[in-house]
Order: C-alpha cells, then structure tokens, then sequence
C-alpha cells in the first residue's frame, strides 16, 4: 500500500536548528534538532506549552521557521506535502464531531491529494479507503456521521484516513487520549505494522507509561530538544524529572517498607494518566516484558470490561 | 384567481423574483460553509464594510461592484492581520474593523455628491432593478456558483480540517481567500436584492435550516438552497400584497422556517432532544410501575 | 479662522448634542471594557440591531422609544441564548440568525406603516434632531448603568475573566450575566440616539480594544476607555458640524483611527514592539509570522 517514493529512500526527518518564533514576540522552539530514520515510532514528551504542536506544525509546513528547518530526505516539507507523504491524526478537541460528514467522506479526504481538480474519486481511491477502513476494523461504520462514533472508533477513521493517504511520516497528536484500550492495543499493533514496512511515526503523548511499550525512539522537548535518541538510552528517570520539572508526580519507594521484602527499588512517575514504573535495571514494562505476556493481556481484558465506550 | 396572478403581469416582479431565487440560492451554498467554518459574522462584518467601496467606485467612476469588493476583502484582511498578530480577540478586532470602515464610508458618504440612495445600498431595493441589473446579477451569481461546486470538497476539507488539507498539499492559504472572495462577490450581487444589512441573514439562515435537519453535507445543502429559493420566491410574491418591504419578507420568510426546523427537526429538533431526554426516564418508570 | 472654529457652538442644539454624546461615549466605553473581555463584541451588534423593532412598535403605541428597545433587545438577547444552549449550531450562526430576523421584523413593520418612524434617525441616530424628553431619557440610563457598574465592577470583572471561579465564590452567576445584558441593551437604546444602531457596536467595543492595547491593569484599562470615549464623542460630535450631521460616522471613524495609533506603537503590545521583540529573541534573521492566514475554525 505504499505509494512510490523513490527518490525520498532512504526515508529520514531531519530537524535542524528549528527556531520559532510567533508574531507577538514569543519563541515557541528554540534550536530544536534531532533525526528520525525509516522503520521507527519515536515519541514526543513534552509539557503542555512546551512546543510540542509547534513542532508538530513546522513539520506539516504550517508554520515558517524564524532559523533552522525541517527536511525529509534531504528534501523540503514543501516537497514532501507535494507526494503525501506526510498525514496527520489530529488530537480529538481540534475536530468539530457535529460537522455533517460520514466516516467514508473522512477517509476518502486522504485521498484527495490524489484525485483530480474536483476530486471525484477513482476506483483506486475507493478501493484504497476501503481497505484502510477494513484494516482499523471499521468497515461496518462507513455511513455513520462521525459523532455517532464513540472516542476509540473517531480515532480510528483518522487513523484510517492516514493511512489512506499512503503517508510515510505519520504524526499522532495526543492518539491514546479518550480512547478504550482496545482501541489503544488496536493503534500500538497497527504502528508496529507500519514501522515493519519501514514508516516513520511520530506520536505526541501524555501517557508515559506506554511510550517504552511501543515507541523506539524518544524525543524530550521544552522548549527546545532535551534529549533524542533510543528509548533504552534516552527515556531515563533523570532525563523525565529535566523535562518535567515539578509537574511529575513522583513517587520513590526504595525506603518504604515495600522495599524491605522485594528488594526491587521502584520509581513512580505519573502526570496523572498512566504511570511510568522505573525498577533497579530500567523501566520495568519494557525490560521485564518477555515471559510476561499473558499477565499483560490478562490485565487489558479485564481492563477492558471496565471500560465503557463514550457516547 | 386573477388576483392571484397578477404579479405575473409586471415585468419589474418577475425580475424581483428571478433574481431574488438567484441571489438566495448563491447565498444559500455558500452559507453551508459559512455555518460550518464558523463564519456566519464575517458575513456580517464584510457586508457592512462594502460602503466606502462602493462610495469610492462612485467618486472614482468605476463600477461600484468592484468598488464593494475591494473595500469588503480589505476589511476581511485587515481582521485576519490584526487578529493575528495582537492579542484582541477575533470577535472584537472584527467589530472594529467594520465599524471602522462603515463610519469612514458614512463620512466620505456626505462629503462625495452623489445620487447613490444610502437607503438602496442598506435595505435593497429589488423591486426597482435595472435593465442591465437582471443580466449581471445571474452572470456572478452563475460564476459564483460555478466555483463553488467546483471546489466544493476542497472547501470542505477546509472548513472541516485545515491541518489535513494542508499535509495532503491543498493550497489552504489559496482556499482561504478563496472562500472571502466568493463571500465578498456574493455579499456584492445581493446588496441589490436585500441590502447590506439583511444580506447576513441569506449567508446564516439556510445554512443553519440544513444543519439542523441533516448529517450530510450534500443534503444540507440541497436543503439550504431549496429553503433560500422557495423564501425569496414567497418574499417578493407576498410583499406585492402586503406593500411590505421585499428584503424584510424573505429573510423573515427564512427565520419562520427555521423556528420550524428548530422544533420540529426529527433528530436536533426540540422536540426530538425533548422525547429523547424523556424516553429513558418513561422507560424507568414503566419498569417500576410509576407514571412520571 | 477661529470664528469659523467656534460656529457650532453658537447653536444650543450643537451643545446638547456634543454634550449628551460625551455622556455616552463615556458609558459605553465603561461597559466595552467589560464586553471586549468576556468576547460579547458581536452580541452588541446584535443587539443593537435587534432593537429596530421595538422602535418601530414603541412609536405605533405611543410609548418612550427607550421602553421598546430595550424590551426587543432583552427578546434577542435572551432568543439567542435558548437557541443556544438548546442546540448544536455555533453561537455566531445563532446571533446571525436571531439579530438578522428581529431587524427584518423592524423593517416590515416600518414598511407596513411608514408614518411612524424615521428609519434613517434609527439606523444612523440624530443626535443632532434630539428632543429633550429623549435627552432624559438618555440620561437617566446612562446613570443607571454608570451607578450599576460602580457599584459591581469587581463581581463583573471575575464574571468576565473567569465565571466558572465567579460561580465558585458563591456569586450569582445567572444574575450577572442578566445584569450585563441588560446593561449591554441599555446603553445600546442610549447609543442609538447618537450613532444609529449600525454603529452602536463600535462605541461598545472600539474604547475598550484600545485600552486593552495599552495596559494590562484593570483600572487602567476603564480609566483610559472612558476618557478615549468621552473624548472621541465630544471632538466627533463638534466635528460632524462640518459632515453633514453624520455624527456617528465622525465619532466612530476618530475613535477608529485611534485604535489604528494603538495597535502600531503601544508600548507593550503594539505591532512596533511585538517586531522588535521577535528580533531579538530570534537573532538577526528576524521571524516572520508563516505565509499562510491564521486558521480560524
């Protein structure tokens, strides 16, 4: 399903000395750099205000840099928007649910840079959104208005659409937010997919307790990069609490009492969304995974039934 | 019965009528979008910011068209700027904006001689076209027209998810003015029909009848022009009989039908949101054998 | 020379009019601090239109302009916000709808009984035509408001900034934002007199835009407002001696004419000062804001 790119192979984004500066004064991203390689999920961890959807922005092309920039293989954004390659899953609160348009009119958007000038769609177009609707499992929604979706299943024909456009560099604003963990599950297996045929995603997150579960690179950002790189080395307890400054919520164990009969040191940190558990040789989801597995799917079906789908 | 008919008989009604259903259908597409966008007072704003074009044009001698067109797209500019890089909120930057420049217009107004009636260019005056009027009117109406059903998904996609038709390379910037052009041209063609004022009821009222009574874009807008068209076509009939002011007729034509739709839509209406509401507490009390 | 200055002060309905449109550029400016922070800039157009109606019944009747007015305008106001709350259409659609029909209204009934009214003096106000039971009128709603807002300018400030916290305090919320549509309807009716109801919008909002440019205090805010108001309607009013009596049109286009000042060089957040900071925070290049118009959803 991917789209012919050959002169953008290999894939690679490259952010250089990207300095942003909004019209009243305020610089947003200060000599942001960091690079990102075909086949990976890199996460975006940042504070709220911290630039991450400026960032986000200077990579759609939305926002013109004061210094520094923003290239794909080599190439300008201008040129990339130009062959698609770059979609966009927008976070939940930026799309209107009451606009009057079905699930198969969003997908079908991925499509129109394809199309002609009025953009009627070909039979390739149709065929490609249907099989991007099948493969987020929402074939059976296609005549459905978008707000009679619930929060997992809005965020799937999204997903859908991005996939319909046959990008490669992917960005996910805030994906899991709102959304049931089935669907969670859903869009971490079908990043995994996509990063296999050698994608790049990108994801904006909150929830840190997922990004070593999925993500394999990490990009760190107030303001400017504080640090990038593979999850293993860069997504460390001393590298969060520099990101986060006092918002994380911290939590030390290794004097409690807990300690005394394990004799694992755990770190909490949470901002509030999922929590991010730190033991002694790293963060424990990541490293102590294998031979876990059916602990993990025990816990998400029983997650599961807890969970309601939004109205 | 011949009584009935009679404004049949009279050329100048049957123009009014024409252009009226013209005017409200263009009106009407372009309202969806209007509605949608979240656009519906830079309707407004525009449509009043047309007077000191249109008073230059005159001074100047160029066709007042194009002089209402200029002066509207200005203020529609001066908004976005302003707005964009001050702190003022949109809402206000555009209350200034247009109220600026429709004082300038009412100064230049008693300062520039003219046999422009202030009255014509605020209120319409539809039933006193002229010969040329009729042809014009239905050529930009035609054109206006024209380029938005060309365009319509683009703009859709616009007005739905700027971010999204700017990754997948749409000219967002491109669609931006385009759409306050057509609404500037399309505020222009009606100022003869309904004036400036009641011109920002044609570029809401439709629109939000369609909103209320669909999900789908195609058929709101299908609602919205068959509401624009049937309103102007009732408005002028009946403001012969009633000597009544033709612009007020249709845009209240229009607002009768969208309290009906506010009620009675089947599923935002009133009434609907009501039966719902009532529907879950009606079963319970079924249930447990207690009449609510 | 300066004979030709003091002309217009020679006639006594040249005094009571530039007297009585200070008054009112004072009040309204008051209350645009208030409007301009809570985002009710259109909700004032709208309302000012929406009184038209009222006028025309007002007359027909036989009761005081200001009576009917301000009981259309309370109509729309209190239309918009069922319409509102009951449905899903954006609050502008809303406005546009409501504002748009009750000004229609007022045009068919003008239309229908063409005597009455002077659609003119409504849309474009004759200030310089008024009568002195109008000018009591006027005064007696201004003061009304002017003792209203002194006495309740904090409780309104919180309303405005933050109702949610307003409502935490104990505050009535409901009944302030009652007291400042009808506050916002009021000094419409009064405005109308001197700038019609086209322009009524821009003495609500324009005073308060520009002292929102030029200070981040509150008070200073008002203060700055209401002698911008009393001012640019004193100059405007003398000025329109010379316009053709378009009195509105003189007041607005001056008071417009000072934002347009504002916004380029006010100190902290003009157009001058915002570049000059943008250069130095991001070094000698300069940043330019992106090609593309700010996306208004």
């Amino acid at each position: 399903m991917t789209a012919p790119t050959s002169d953008f192979d290999p894939l690679t984004v490259d952010v250089t000395g990207l300095t942003v500066a909004y019209p009243n004064g305020n610089v947003a991203l200060r000599e942001a750099s960091f690079a990102l390689h075909a086949g990976s999920i890199c996460a975006l961890v940042g504070i709220n205000g911290s630039g991450k959807s400026t960032l986000f922005k200077a990579m759609m092309g939305l926002l013109r840099p004061s210094a520094g920039g923003v290239t794909v293989s080599g190439k300008t954004i201008r040129q990339a928007l130009k062959r698609n390659l770059i979609a966009y899953v927008p976070q939940s609160e930026e799309v209107d649910w009451s606009f009057p348009v079905s699930v198969w009119d969003v997908v079908l958007m991925g499509r129109y840079g394809y199309m002609n000038f009025m953009r009627i769609p070909r039979a390739v177009d149709r065929r490609i959104a249907e099989e991007s609707l099948a493969r987020v499992g929402m074939s059976e929604f296609r005549e459905r208005q978008i707000g009679e979706l619930s929060g997992g299943q809005r965020k799937r024909v999204f997903l859908a659409r991005a996939l319909a456009q046959q990008g490669r560099i992917i960005l996910l604003d805030e994906p899991f937010t709102g959304v049931d963990v089935n669907t969670e599950t859903a869009i971490v297996t079908l990043l995994r997919e996509l990063r296999d045929e050698g994608d790049i995603m990108f994801v904006s997150t909150h929830n840190l307790g997922s990004v070593p579960e999925f993500c394999d690179h990490v990009v760190l950002i107030n303001r400017t990069v504080l640090a990038a790189g593979p999850t293993t080395e860069v997504f460390t307890e001393e590298n969060l609490l520099r990101t986060f400054g006092g918002v994380l919520r911290h939590f030390r164990f290794d004097e409690s009492t807990v300690q005394k009969h394990d004799g694992r040191a755990v770190t909490v940190l949470t901002d509030d969304e999922r929590p991010l558990v730190f033991g002694k040789g790293g963060h424990l989801e990541y490293s102590q995974r294998k031979g876990h597995e059916a602990v993990v799917s025990q816990r998400k079906e029983k997650e599961d039934e807890d969970d309601v789908p939004r109205k | 019965m011949y009584r009935l008919l009679e404004p049949f008989q009279f050329p100048f009604m049957v123009d009014a009528m024409v252009v009226g259903v013209a005017v409200g259908a263009v009106c009407a597409v372009l309202s969806c979008y209007l509605v949608l966008k979240g656009w519906s007072l830079m309707g407004d704003a525009i449509s009043h910011a047309v007077l000191p074009g249109i008073v230059i044009a005159y001074a100047a001698g160029v066709p007042l068209a194009i002089g209402a067109f200029a002066s509207g797209l200005l203020c529609a500019v001066l908004t976005g700027y302003i707005k964009a890089n001050s702190r003022i909120k949109e809402d206000t930057v555009m209350g200034v904006v247009f109220t600026g420049l429709f004082a300038f217009g009412l100064v230049l107004f008693t300062k520039v001689k003219s046999d422009l009636h202030l009255d014509h260019i605020l209120f319409g005056n539809i039933l006193g076209l002229e010969s040329g009027d009729l042809r014009d009117t239905l050529a930009i109406a035609g054109l206006t027209l024209t380029v938005i059903l060309v365009l319509r998904r683009d703009l859709l996609l616009f007005c739905f998810d700027p971010g999204h038709a700017r990754t997948i390379g749409l000219r967002s910037g491109l669609l931006y003015y385009t759409l306050l052009s057509l609404l500037a041209v399309t505020i222009v063609v009606s100022l003869k029909a309904v004036g400036i004022i009641l011109v920002i009821a044609m570029l809401v009222t439709p629109g939000c009848v369609g909103y209320l009574l669909t999900d789908r874009f195609n058929r709101m807008m299908g609602i919205a022009v068959v509401t624009a068209a049937g309103c102007s076509f009732v408005g002028v009939y009946l403001s012969f009989f009633i000597n009544a002011s033709t612009g007020a007729c249709i845009v209240l034509l229009q607002a009768l039908v969208f309290v009906n739709a506010l009620v009675f839509a089947p599923k935002h209406g009133l009434l609907a949101t009501r039966r719902r509401r009532r529907a879950p507490a009606a079963a319970a009390s079924a249930a447990t054998g207690i009449p609510s | 020379m300066i004979e030709t200055l003091l002309t217009p002060f020679q006639y006594e309905y040249m005094l009571k009019a530039i007297l009585v449109s200070g008054v009112i550029g004072g009040v309204c400016a008051f209350l645009s601090c208030f409007i301009t922070l809570r985002g009710w800039s259109l909700m004032g157009d709208a309302l000012s239109h929406s009184v038209v109606p009222g006028v025309a019944i007002a007359y027909y009747i036989g009761w005081p302009y200001a009576a009917g007015a301000f009981l259309t305008g309370l109509l729309a106001a209190v239309g918009m916000g069922f319409v509102k709350t009951k449905t899903r259409l954006r609050e502008d659609a809303v406005i546009g709808v409501v504002f748009t029909a009750f000004f229609a209204l007022g045009l068919l009934l003008i239309s229908l009984f063409p005597s009455q009214v002077d659609l003119r003096s409504i849309v474009f106000g004759n200030i310089l035509g008024i009568s002195n039971s109008d000018i009591v009128q006027v005064l007696v709603i201004s003061g009304v408001t002017l003792v209203v807002l002194g006495l309740k300018w904090r409780d309104l400030l919180l309303f405005c900034f933050d109702s949610n916290q307003a409502r935490a305090l104990g505050l009535n919320t409901t009944v302030l934002h009652l007291t400042l549509l009808t506050l916002l309807s009021a000094t419409a009716v009064a405005a109308l007199q001197t700038v019609g109801a086209v322009l009524v919008v821009a003495m609500l909002v324009t005073p308060g835009a520009i002292a929102y440019l030029l200070t981040d205090r509150f008070s200073r805010m008002i203060a700055i407002a209401v002698s911008l108001g009393v001012g640019t309607s004193l100059v405007g009013a003398y000025a329109s001696y010379y316009f053709d009596g378009s009195t509105g049109g003189c007041i607005v286009t001056l008071q417009s004419l000072l934002f347009v000042v504002a916004l380029v060089t006010a100190p902290k957040h003009g157009l001058i000062a915002a570049r000059s900071r943008r250069r130095a925070a991001a070094g000698p290049e300069g940043a330019r804001p992106a090609a593309e118009p700010p996306i208004t959803r």
